[in-house]
């Protein structure tokens, strides 16, 4: 009794402090734990992530990857309408020049320094290979004015597109140090300019050559033993071959396919109004310098070759007549049709040269047929 | 300062040369004394000398297998030439600014490559030709080669110069200008103007005899 009494006696709270308590009591804790919930919820996706992956990505990353357009096809919307006008950072150009400055230019470099090195290392061991009969005095006639015209005129623009293309590509490391940035601005905005203006003449001249140059460079067997016996280069190990040789037929198809492929390229890169990207005009870009490098390459070797490298083989492309040692040294099978068609010992006549090259009738080994021989 | 030099005093000596030297060959043409023909005309000169103008503007049958290569590259050459001086949008400007006062409508740009290719080209092929075909390489004397080199140099000092972002490129292309110019009325170039004086002489005494030539 007394302890009932006594109990009552203790005064109690009110009848809210009893709610706020029991509030306190009851809610707190999965109000907290629901806090938590929310705070913590979104981030285990992340966390999940980090497990994973081992690093929290960036929460703009999304955000980036929209903008610079990595994943997916781009759906951007603009009102500027043009050619990639809905691209706000193209990923492409950097791509592109990473190539260009860490594979083209080194790549390149080696390329043509290591064939100017084969070259003279070839020189000093070999020389000029020499007529090793002497000149004969007696002409064979080898190629026709439309020959030579057409071989000149694809060699100059050859040349100059080789050359104006080789200072946009390595004239900052190498005119800089010569004429100064201002003389390599000059330099390079002339190059530049006729490298645009010039290039799409060459398509025209690789055209040309196709037609005057196509008959009598199909590969045959004989070709084969050619390269074989290393074009006859070294010494003591002549290698037959007619009209053309293996190393001249490779070298008209080598111009043929990589003519087309820089002339392709090339029309791309110099007319950008057709609605080409800068995804297109970057892989033309390395189409165009990839091959333009192994091209300068090539023709270096053909250069050589065709002047100092062997005695008596510019004539061909000068004056259109070989001696005929010269002919019965690298072209034994073809002087021999020549000899047959009574084409050996000619005399140089200028009108006698003009009607003979007009009756030319390419055969066999790209020899002149009996037609040449009349009158 | 060489290009103050250039297209100040060495420009204004050029034009005097050429202008003067022109007008003196001219004149000098219709000076050369000519014979009396005392044959009664059969048909009248002027339309003879008209005729043949056109006429000689494409080969005479016969001619034309030989002389497609001289008839295309020509044309090729002159027509872009011509378009080039005339409509390059530089010039244009050039002879508004520093001859006639005013200028015209320059070509686009893609017709300025068009032309230059075509021009470029068809000097190229025809120089080569020169050197190449035995019978024009011993009728050519140092004046066609000459003639020949220096128009594709100032073309080429030209189109290189095209980007108009450096003086030191004008500038040279306006020394090959001057050079040209200087040396036009020296040389076959003076062709430019003679050209229908030659053919109308032709024709015209050539109509009076009655040849249709």
């Amino acid at each position: 009794m007394s302890d009932h009494l006594s109990q009552s006696a203790i005064p109690t709270e009110p009848r809210r402090h009893g709610l706020r308590a029991w509030v306190r009591a009851r809610l707190t804790r999965p109000l907290l734990a629901l806090l938590a919930f929310v705070l913590i919820a979104p981030l285990v996706p992340y966390a999940a992530m980090y497990a994973e992956r081992g690093n929290v990505p960036n929460p703009g990353t999304a955000l980036w990857n929209e903008v610079r357009q990595r994943t997916g096809p781009i759906d951007a919307d603009t009102q500027v309408r043009g050619v990639e006008s809905n691209v706000l950072i193209n990923q492409v150009g950097e791509r592109w020049r990473e190539f260009r400055s860490k594979m083209l230019v080194p790549a390149g470099a080696w390329l043509l320094l290591g064939t100017l090195a084969f070259l003279a290392l070839f020189r000093t061991l070999r020389g000029t290979i020499p007529l090793e009969g002497g000149r004969s005095g007696q002409l064979v006639p080898r190629f026709s004015v439309n020959q030579r015209v057409v071989h000149w005129f694809a060699a100059i623009l050859f040349v100059f597109l080789a050359v104006t293309g080789l200072v946009l590509l390595y004239g900052r490391f190498v005119l800089i140090p010569l004429l100064g940035p201002e003389g390599f601005s000059a330099t390079a905005a002339a190059a530049k300019e006729g490298h645009n203006l010039f290039g799409p003449i060459f398509p025209f001249a690789v055209l040309a050559m196709l037609v005057l140059f196509a008959r009598g460079n199909g590969f045959r067997w004989i070709d084969v033993k050619w390269f074989f016996k290393a074009g006859g280069l070294l010494k003591g190990h002549p290698a037959s071959s007619g009209y053309y040789n293996g190393g001249q037929k490779s070298w008209f198809w080598m111009v043929l396919l990589f003519g087309i492929a820089i002339s392709v390229s090339g029309l791309i890169l110099d007319f950008g109004v057709f609605g080409q990207g800068r995804e297109v005009m970057a892989l033309a870009h390395v189409v165009h310098g990839g091959v333009a490098v192994v091209f300068i390459a090539a023709s270096l070797g053909h250069i050589y070759i065709g002047t100092i490298g062997m005695e008596g083989a510019f004539e061909s492309m000068s004056h259109g007549y070989v001696d005929a040692n010269w002919a019965r040294e690298h072209h034994d099978l073809w002087l021999a049709e020549m000899e047959a068609a009574g084409m050996v010992g000619v005399e140089p006549n200028a009108l006698e040269e003009v009607k003979r090259h007009d009756n030319i009738d390419f055969k066999g080994f790209g020899s002149p047929g009996t037609k040449a021989v009349e009158g | 300062m060489f290009l103050e030099f250039v297209e100040g005093p060495l420009w204004y000596f050029s034009v005097v040369v050429f202008v003067v030297g022109v007008l003196w060959r001219l004149v000098d043409v219709f000076r050369q004394p000519s014979r009396t023909d005392l044959s009664a005309a059969r048909a009248g000169g002027v339309a003879g000398a008209l005729r043949t103008i056109v006429t000689r503007s494409w080969t005479a049958k016969g001619f034309s297998r030989g002389a497609t290569f001289h008839l295309v590259a020509g044309y090729m050459f002159h027509i872009g030439l011509f378009v080039l001086l005339i409509f390059a949008a530089p010039h244009v400007k050039f002879i508004e600014e520093r001859i006639l006062g005013f200028g015209w409508t320059p070509a686009p740009h893609w017709v300025f490559m068009v032309a230059s290719d075509l021009a470029f080209a068809g000097i190229l092929l025809l120089w080569l030709r020169r050197l190449m075909h035995p019978v024009m390489r011993k009728i050519s004397t140092f004046d066609d080669h000459a003639a020949a080199i220096l128009t594709f140099v100032v073309m080429l000092t030209g189109c290189l110069a095209l980007l108009k972002s450096h003086d030191s490129l004008r500038a040279i292309h306006m020394l090959t200008v001057c050079l040209l110019m200087i040396y036009f009325p020296f040389s076959r170039l003076m062709h430019a103007f003679t050209f229908p004086i030659s053919r109308a002489y032709t024709g015209a005494a050539m109509a009076r005899k009655g040849v249709n030539a």
